[in-house]
């Protein structure tokens, strides 16, 4: 049987995470081509319906990457992202949709090998939980 | 402090003229509640001046077109310097509280009156009840002692007592039809009950029953209703199996009392795709339905709302396709609401689980 290559999209602070995996890429640490980079401004603009689109489009796995509690460039739109995301996971649980498949991490701009170690074990653990989204729901 | 209100030979005269004693002693100077036209039968929230107008209230019939709330939040969206009584139910009540938290109204000029709510009757039952019995019913229909006449959601509803208001209508349990039994409810519904000079009154003794009786069987459809949307939305197929019929006309969307946003994304251009987009999705995977976005448009609201939702049911009485969506977002919202410790309406002093304080630290 063919292995199963997930995709993932990866919304990431511009301030902290996305900088994280330019630092990865200039410190030439490869990490999964399942992950599909999205910079955002600011993880505190993440909304419910770009991870509901991402899953609804064939995602496999969402990940949103942001500031260390304190380090928000914004002050707080990623505590705003963690307490907004924490219920959607429940609801996206309650649809089938693994709530290990959506993940919040904070990775600091400085921290190129975490990023690549946290995209390693989620592209890993998305791997194992296998496709979220039955393919023949084709028009939604 | 309790009264008891002795005008008329029922309830909803002793509440008519309850609301007019407001408007007479100057303790409001207008009253919002349900009132009939001379057209139909079905009460419209309407915003009353002339108490001689007040004869048409009828707060008490087991219907309700709208949630109120968002009339109410109209009235209320900014002090007029006005007090205005505003006359809903428990449900209504609690989505009244969630849009003052978001300072789409503010509940000071408010006096809160709200009753006992033996639910709410779908609008086209009721008109049915009505053209067969040809008389609108001073209180229930006889039909309500059967739990099957309520809408859906009002049999689940297990928070059928007010929270929060000035004044309760206290009709659990009442057997006495000389008038209303008046309760407070808050310091400002005290001030206003002495200055009733009614006779000071007990709450009636099957209250306690009648109360544990509605809970007991609100409870039995609450189960009922959550185990069966359960298996609704289970996976992404049995949810498009559920949302099959969607128009996305968006109803539920309008008649959701907190469903907040001023202007909704999936009425703004970002969900008006241009042809290129259109073709780009059909090429994807071989075919696109148009409108788009059904299951995006759900999945989203609820993610935007459910930790608000009151449970008020009119987002299922709205749908032109039947589909049960009230169930559905009742029985998400419960996890939703579990999740963050979070009872909408429950406590006015509590922020939306979203918003974030200054004080906020860091929750690992």
């Amino acid at each position: 049987m063919q292995s199963f290559e997930p995709k993932i999209i990866a919304l990431v602070c511009n301030w902290c995470t996305y900088t994280a995996a330019d630092l990865a890429g200039t410190s030439r640490l490869a990490y999964p081509a399942n992950v599909r980079l999205v910079r955002v401004m600011c993880t505190g603009m993440v909304d419910a319906k770009y991870v509901i689109k991402a899953f609804l489009d064939g995602a496999d796995g969402v990940f949103v990457g942001g500031c260390h509690p304190g380090d928000c460039h914004y002050i707080n739109g990623n505590l705003k992202a963690e307490r907004r995301l924490s219920g959607l996971q429940v609801i996206l649980a309650q649809f089938g949709i693994d709530s290990r498949c959506f993940s919040l991490k904070w990775i600091g701009a400085s921290e190129g090998h975490e990023f690549q170690k946290n995209m390693a074990r989620f592209t890993e653990t998305v791997r194992e939980l296998g496709p979220q989204m039955e393919s023949d729901l084709v028009i939604l | 402090m309790i009264v008891k209100f002795e005008k008329g030979q029922n309830s909803s005269d002793g509440v008519r003229a309850f609301l007019k004693k407001l408007l007479e002693d100057g303790m409001a100077d207008a009253v919002l509640t349900a009132c009939l036209s001379p057209h139909s039968p079905l009460p419209m929230p309407t915003l009353v001046t002339d108490k001689a107008m007040l004869d048409r209230a009828a707060p008490l019939l087991p219907v309700s077109p709208f949630n109120n709330a968002r009339m109410a939040s109209r009235v209320l969206a900014d002090g007029v310097g006005k007090r205005i009584a505003v006359v809903m139910r428990p449900c209504e009540v609690r989505a009244l509280i969630e849009l003052a938290k978001l300072s789409q109204c503010t509940l000071d000029p408010a006096i809160l009156i709200s009753m006992d709510c033996f639910g709410r009757m779908e609008n086209d039952d009721y008109l049915e009840e009505y053209a067969k019995s040809g008389e609108v019913a001073p209180g229930l229909p006889a039909s309500l002692g059967d739990r099957s006449a309520l809408c859906t959601s009002c049999r689940a509803c297990t928070r059928f007592l007010p929270e929060n208001v000035d004044v309760v209508l206290a009709l659990a349990g009442e057997t006495d039809p000389t008038g209303v039994l008046l309760a407070s409810g808050s310091p400002k519904g005290e001030t206003l009950l002495k200055s009733l000079a009614s006779p000071s009154a007990e709450l009636p003794e099957g209250r306690r029953e009648a109360v544990a009786r509605i809970m007991a069987e609100r409870q039995v459809g609450l189960k009922e209703l959550t185990e069966a949307a359960a298996l609704r939305i289970g996976d992404m197929t049995a949810f498009q199996e559920t949302i099959a019929n969607c128009l996305n006309c968006y109803n539920c969307r309008r008649a959701c009392p907190v469903c907040y946003c001023k202007e909704c994304v999936f009425a703004t251009d970002v969900f008006a795709h241009r042809p290129e987009i259109l073709m780009g999705r059909a090429a994807k995977k071989g075919a696109v339905k148009i409108p788009t976005d059904t299951t995006m448009f759900h999945l989203t609201r609820m993610a935007h709302m459910a930790h608000a939702c009151v449970g008020c049911g009119q987002c299922s009485s709205v749908c032109p396709s039947h589909i049960p969506v009230a169930d559905l977002f009742i029985t998400v919202a419960q996890r939703v609401q579990d999740h963050y410790g979070y009872v909408p309406g429950q406590d006015p002093g509590r922020p939306w689980p979203f918003l974030i304080r200054e004080d906020d630290n860091h929750e690992a």
